[in-house]
């Protein structure tokens, strides 16, 4: 009779602790909206479609080519995407970023949840990765794609011969801010074999704001000048950092190293990390 | 004298439409035979319920609420301060309302929660400054210590605003919205913070349409009847204030409403007494701002643009017409 | 031409007096009002740190019309508004039916005296009938509606300030006899027994001065005590009961205009060769304009 008992409490036992994990294992998200074109991208690259993908105006992302035919949201200040667009899809999950705080306080009330992924290092962009696919269900696959993506980035930064002193300067408008090493572009020039010159401060954001003087002072051997304007400004911004009269006497500028770079590669994450960091050595630090 | 029942009929008309317009169109197509049926209880579910419930319907009040607000309390500073070019702009409420929200835009975008606590906190701390001024020394309370007082007061904060901004470039983008006013679709949270403010500010504005008829007699006549004329004219500022800083809190920096809608209702009435143009300020402010609203967020649809320009658009050519007629 | 010596007293249309007792009495109906409806002494005054009034006593009783007379910056404004309680004292007694002025909130004030000022600003849109009607609301609590009784008032005002002809006209559009009227007849709206005008006629004309002056002698009539602030001395004489002589800050006479407005004293307060004559209902005020005695007329 005692072992009788035994035996069904533990058969009992057994089966919750096998129906446990089961049971909060529940159905990975199925409508899936990114906002980020690191979310969207990411989420191509583990298989997995979103129904919906930001593009801010201007469109300067790059997004790939398996996303092509996906619904576009258009991103404006503040609240990021059109919330009646949003309802209207009926997402489960957006992934979001931080620059969108008031949309995003909007949707959790609207009972959307949302997940902010706004990775500033090739690190945080592994372990970012990582996390989207176990959130949609694709975790294996994830690491799988996490391997392959650590092996082309080692390739990538493979042979470095030399190592300049490089300032990547964010231009807003007229006034310079210093990429740090703590922001994307910052740690994708780093990596990529760059001695990354900033003038001395520090800032938890990844930015700080300088004077050109202090770029003449640091005198960097590489500029590079990421234009940060709306769509229609940046031809002559660039024209502008381009031939920036007072960063003239720079080694930078006298070697005829100062570079700009358009496209969002430097100033948002992106999944083609090791394109990314070959580009860089090879059309600007030239290592 | 029929004239004003018949003008106050026409604003009431004209908030409908606004309120039917803003409930009906948007990003989204929503038929007409639908939006009816959610509203009524009938709504079978489903993202579009969701947008008028929680998106549309919400918006639509808060831009009847903020514009009633906005054009009593233009209504009652113009009575109180006696001069046509009063508004909460003049009280310097909107001057610090926009400096606490570019506050916590630029210096803390992490807690954007706090964006109404701040506009609300440094809207009043403004007037209570100007006021503080106006009615120390010598000629207490006069109309010009207030306007000079308010003036400098916006300066300051303005000031204060655009230094922020010019430090922090990169974070303008989302001041910018913020300055040229608009609503946004965040649901009833913002109006639950701030509903008292906005109810102690219509009740005080109600209580002080008849002392404000008394004080446009003169400061004599109004003693003469029992009135206190500065202590009227402090509630009225301070009436003013609560409105103007609850609904900077909620919609930014709209100038427009506090100062024109006042006298476009006393142009189209025909009067001056408050009896009439507060009650119509404040229906005129509400349907100014929700049409205004519903034109920001479809003309260019699904980019949402701020509302200022577009309440501007359709207020400024009423206002040049019944300025013709009028002299 | 041919001066009357002195002053002599020929009434004519201009009938003065009070009933018997010192009460007043008349059309308006309700318990008789003391007699004595104000008593101020020694009232002074001090505006921006410079001493205007140093001394000044008033009393007002009921149907009689009382004229303050005296030159510019001698205190007459400033002692009427202080014993209406709109200009604080530095010290003295005003005693409103026997209340301290000091101590009575508005609304009992009000209900004792109105004050009619010189010129109010015409807001635009405004009817006469809502002008007084302003004038009577000032007795609700905040929110209440105006009852039948509050506009029988309304009419009543306007009625005895003979305003009703034009009561739906805008202020903008009245001449200034039109509207020193609806002042008045905003003021009657307070239902008060006394009436306190600061120069009612002094931006009038001849015919629009004989109107209100005609009208302000009516009121007392009724039984209204009235309290005048006048520049014209003949117009005083014509009709006060008594008229009151402010100068340097002090009230110098106090009575019936003949005594107190006699040649002596218009030479001394005002500085002037003048003298005050009335006959056949008429009152003038023969002054020597040039002081080397000769003049353009015959």
């Amino acid at each position: 009779m005692g072992s009788k008992l035994a035996q069904l409490l533990v058969a009992a036992l057994a089966i919750v602790a096998l129906a446990l994990p089961a049971a909060s294992q529940a159905a990975p998200p199925k409508r899936i909206v990114a906002l980020t074109p690191f979310a969207a991208n990411t989420l191509a690259k583990l298989d997995v479609m979103p129904i919906g993908i930001g593009e801010t105006l201007g469109g300067a992302e790059r997004f790939s080519p398996k996303l092509k035919g996906v619904t576009t949201l258009p991103l404006s200040h503040p609240n990021g995407p059109n919330l009646e667009q949003l309802a209207s899809l009926n997402p489960d999950l957006v992934f979001s970023s931080q620059t969108w705080a008031k949309g995003n306080q909007a949707m959790e009330s609207l009972g959307i949840d949302v997940v902010l992924h706004d990775p500033r290092s090739i690190q945080g962009a592994f372990a970012d990765t990582f996390k989207i696919g176990t959130l949609v269900g694709r975790k294996h696959y994830a690491r799988d794609l996490l391997q392959s993506m650590r092996k082309q980035v080692k390739s990538a930064v493979a042979g470095i011969e030399k190592r300049p002193e490089v300032m990547l300067i964010l231009g807003v408008g007229r006034t310079p801010f210093t990429f740090l090493p703590n922001s994307w572009g910052g740690d994708i020039v780093t990596r990529a074999g760059g001695e990354l010159l900033t003038g001395g401060v520090k800032s938890s954001s990844g930015f700080e704001r300088i004077s050109d003087e202090v770029v003449v002072a640091e005198n960097p051997d590489i500029i590079i000048a990421v234009p940060h304007a709306s769509a229609d400004d940046i031809p002559s911004l660039t024209e502008y950092l381009r031939d920036n009269p007072a960063w003239a006497s720079t080694t930078a500028a006298q070697a005829g190293h100062v570079y700009v770079s358009v496209d969002n590669s430097l100033l948002q994450a992106g999944t083609d990390i090791a394109a990314t960091i070959r580009k860089v050595r090879r059309a600007y630090l030239k290592n | 004298m029929a004239r004003r029942p018949l003008v106050f009929a026409a604003l009431l008309l004209a908030l409908a439409a606004a309120v039917i317009a803003s409930l009906a169109l948007g990003a989204v197509k929503v038929p007409a035979a639908e939006v009816i049926d959610i509203l009524l209880g009938n709504g079978r579910g489903g993202s579009d319920q969701q947008i008028i419930e929680s998106l549309r319907l919400p918006r639509t009040v808060e831009a009847m609420i903020v514009g009633a607000a906005l054009g009593i309390a233009g209504a009652i500073l113009q009575g109180a301060l006696a001069n046509p070019l009063a508004s909460p702009d003049v009280i310097g409420v909107t001057g610090g309302a926009g400096f606490g929200a570019i506050l916590i835009i630029i210096l803390f975008p992490g807690s954007i929660a706090l964006l109404p606590v701040g506009a609300l906190f440094f809207g009043l701390l403004a007037a209570t400054l100007v006021f503080a001024f106006a009615w120390s020394g010598r000629n207490r309370g006069s109309t010009g210590k207030v306007i000079l007082a308010g003036i400098a007061m916006l300066s300051l904060f303005t000031a204060g605003t655009t230094g922020l901004l010019a430090a922090y470039p990169e974070r303008a983008p989302s001041a910018i919205f913020f300055i040229a006013g608009g609503l946004t679709s965040s649901g009833w949270q913002e109006l639950q913070t701030i509903w008292p403010y906005f109810a102690v500010g219509f009740v005080l504005a109600a209580c002080l349409i008849r002392p404000l008829d008394r004080l446009a007699l003169g400061d004599d006549v109004a003693a003469s009847l029992g009135s206190r004329p500065q202590l009227i004219r402090l509630a009225a500022g301070i009436a003013a204030a609560l409105l103007a800083a609850a609904s900077a809190a909620i919609a930014g920096l709209l100038g427009f409403l506090g100062l024109v809608v006042p006298h476009v209702v006393r142009m189209a009435g025909g009067t001056s007494s408050h009896t009439f143009v507060v009650p119509a300020s404040g229906v005129g402010g509400a349907a100014l701002l929700a049409a205004g609203d519903t034109l920001a967020r479809t003309l260019r649809a699904p980019i949402e643009m701020p509302v200022g320009p577009f309440m501007v658009l359709l207020g400024v050519p009423l206002f040049l017409w019944l300025l013709r007629k009028a002299v | 031409m041919a001066y009357e010596e002195g002053l002599s007293r020929d009434r004519g249309p201009l009938q003065r007096g009070h009933g018997p007792m010192g009460v007043a009495s008349g059309p308006l109906e309700g318990p008789p009002v003391p007699a004595q409806l104000l008593e101020a002494h020694g009232v002074e005054v001090e505006i921006a740190g410079t001493p205007i009034l140093r001394g000044a006593d008033l009393s007002l009783k009921a149907g009689e019309l009382t004229a303050v007379v005296g030159p510019n910056g001698a205190g007459k404004s400033t002692l009427v508004r202080a014993v209406s309680g709109l200009q604080k004292m530095a010290a003295g007694s005003v005693r409103w039916q026997g209340r301290e002025v000091g101590e009575m909130r508005g609304r009992e004030l009000a209900g004792l005296r109105a004050f009619v000022p010189q010129r109010m600003p015409v807001p635009a849109g405004i009817t006469v009938r809502e002008a007084v009607t302003i004038g009577c609301s000032a007795r609700l609590r905040p929110l209440r509606r105006l009852t039948g009784a509050d506009h029988e008032g309304i009419a009543r005002a306007m009625e005895r300030a003979r305003v009703t002809h034009f009561a739906e006209r805008t202020l903008t559009t009245l001449s200034g006899g039109e509207l020193q009227r609806v002042q008045i007849a905003i003021g009657l709206a307070q239902e008060a027994p006394v009436l306190i005008a600061d120069e009612p006629t002094s931006q009038l004309d001849l015919g629009a001065t004989i109107g209100v002056a005609s009208l302000l002698r009516d009121l007392v009539g009724e039984g209204l005590a009235v309290l005048l602030v006048v520049h014209d001395l003949a117009l005083a004489a014509a009709i006060a009961d008594t008229v009151v002589v402010v100068s340097e800050g002090r009230t110098v006479a106090t009575g019936a205009a003949e005594q107190v407005l006699s040649a002596e004293r218009l030479s001394a307060v005002w500085d002037a060769d003048a003298r005050l004559t009335a006959h056949e209902g008429r009152t003038a005020l023969h002054v020597a304009w040039l002081r080397d005695g000769t003049i353009r007329v015959p």
